[in-house]
């Protein structure tokens, strides 16, 4: 086999374009997809202030280095989560991903700001702690945007990502969560963030891949509090059907973004409110009389009782590094 | 001949006998091959790509879990 741009020797297979790749043309066809994904939704402008979410692993410091390469004004924004030497680890790669670019990495720390950690919290009421990992993610970065003065979250959701989160919505029949499961989210009031994900056209192997062949130090090792995490049971069994058919998670999520989703973006008639504790924006109660709470402040009042009822404002960890400008 | 096969995460040896190509060794690690990389001396390797005895390669996993590498899809701020 050749590679399919310039016929040269190969160092991957990519089976659901029926095609395989030398090394420059496929990081050539990383670039590509990114960039079709960004203009297909006009997910960033040129002059925009994007920050990346990044978490130490290979989709968000591989949409970094992308959205670096590209031109792109990005920061990154990383989380400590309190998850022992796993978070450690994860920063200082981080770290150093930004100093080797001169790029800005700014940094907050859930348990020097919200009084809780993740592996505190798992558990605790029920909740798994991916479920409290990602809410605090939510959160945090879009607030964190906002009080940074950034126009545009970029997150590392990848086409494997995507389609998992789309697979378990359908099995559930939400709706409501299939009707935000979009590349991107605009921002339409005060207080909401433009989220973008320019990684959706890549799959998650071709992430890992680029990585290796870019020299980017990630964080290998899987979060330890991740073992029977009901995403992963999702990749696995669209994996296996992946073997069999190529292209399966592709048409999946394609099909869904082309054909559907517009559809139940129309019918997601949420109202928008503002929590009357952090003031940032949250579904409207049913109840017009009842006091409208964010989902993150009512976990977080279960995790660090109601006297810290109201989420404490961002101060900055730290922030390293010159910006990349 | 005997390959030595690095798999991670989680991180574990093990030694494979008669994997002549990487599609071998997968097929005996019992491994997707949509789901790995393969390197051998900082080089990926291709499904196709032919094995000899000695070689010490890398089976990294690249597929992971969690709650996403930030929003979770919901556009709003607490969720």
């Amino acid at each position: 086999m050749r590679c399919k741009r310039c016929r040269g020797p190969i160092v991957i297979e990519v089976r659901r374009h029926n095609a395989a790749f030398c090394r420059d043309c496929f990081l050539h066809y990383v670039g590509q997809q990114v960039t079709r994904a960004i203009a297909k939704h006009r997910m960033l402008a040129p002059t925009d202030r994007v920050v990346v979410a990044v978490s130490g692993g290979k989709d968000s410091l591989a949409l970094w280095d992308l959205l670096l390469e590209l031109g792109y004004q990005a920061d990154g924004l990383y989380l400590g989560l309190g998850i022992g030497g796993y978070s450690e680890r994860s920063r200082e790669v981080c770290r150093d991903f930004a100093a080797a670019r001169g790029a800005r990495l700014v940094v907050h720390d859930l348990a020097v700001e919200q009084g809780y950690t993740i592996p505190r919290a798992a558990g605790k009421h029920g909740r798994s702690s991916c479920g409290v990992c990602g809410l605090s993610k939510r959160y945090v970065f879009n607030r964190a945007a906002l009080e940074g003065g950034y126009d545009v979250v970029a997150t590392g959701h990848n086409l494997d990502d995507e389609a998992a989160v789309l697979f378990g919505n359908t099995l559930r029949w939400d709706t409501a969560a299939m009707a935000r499961q979009f590349p991107v989210l605009e921002a339409t009031r005060p207080g909401l963030v433009k989220k973008v994900k320019p990684l959706y056209r890549v799959a998650e192997r071709e992430t890992a891949a680029y990585c290796v062949l870019k020299g980017i130090d990630y964080v290998i090792e899987e979060c330890p509090l991740v073992a029977g995490n009901t995403q992963m049971r999702f990749k696995e069994t669209l994996n296996q059907m992946e073997e069999a058919s190529p292209g399966t998670k592709h048409n999946f999520l394609f099909g869904y973004l082309d054909r559907a989703a517009e559809l139940l973006r129309v019918a997601d008639d949420a109202d928008l409110a503002e929590c009357s504790r952090c003031g940032m924006v949250t579904v409207a109660p049913g109840d017009p009389a009842e006091e409208a709470v964010c989902a993150f402040c009512r976990s977080r009042a279960r995790l660090v009782g109601e006297a810290a009822r109201v989420a404490t404002a961002l101060p900055l960890v730290e922030r390293e590094g010159a910006a990349a400008r | 001949m005997l390959v030595t096969a690095r798999l991670r995460p989680p991180d574990r040896t093990v030694e494979v006998p008669d994997a002549h190509r990487v599609a071998d060794l997968l097929a005996h690690l019992e491994v997707l091959p949509t789901t790995v990389l393969v390197i051998r001396d900082g080089a990926l390797l291709t499904s196709q790509d032919e094995l000899h005895d000695g070689d010490k390669v890398e089976v990294r996993f690249a597929i992971s879990g969690g709650s996403g590498s930030g929003s979770g899809g919901d556009g709003r701020g607490g969720g």
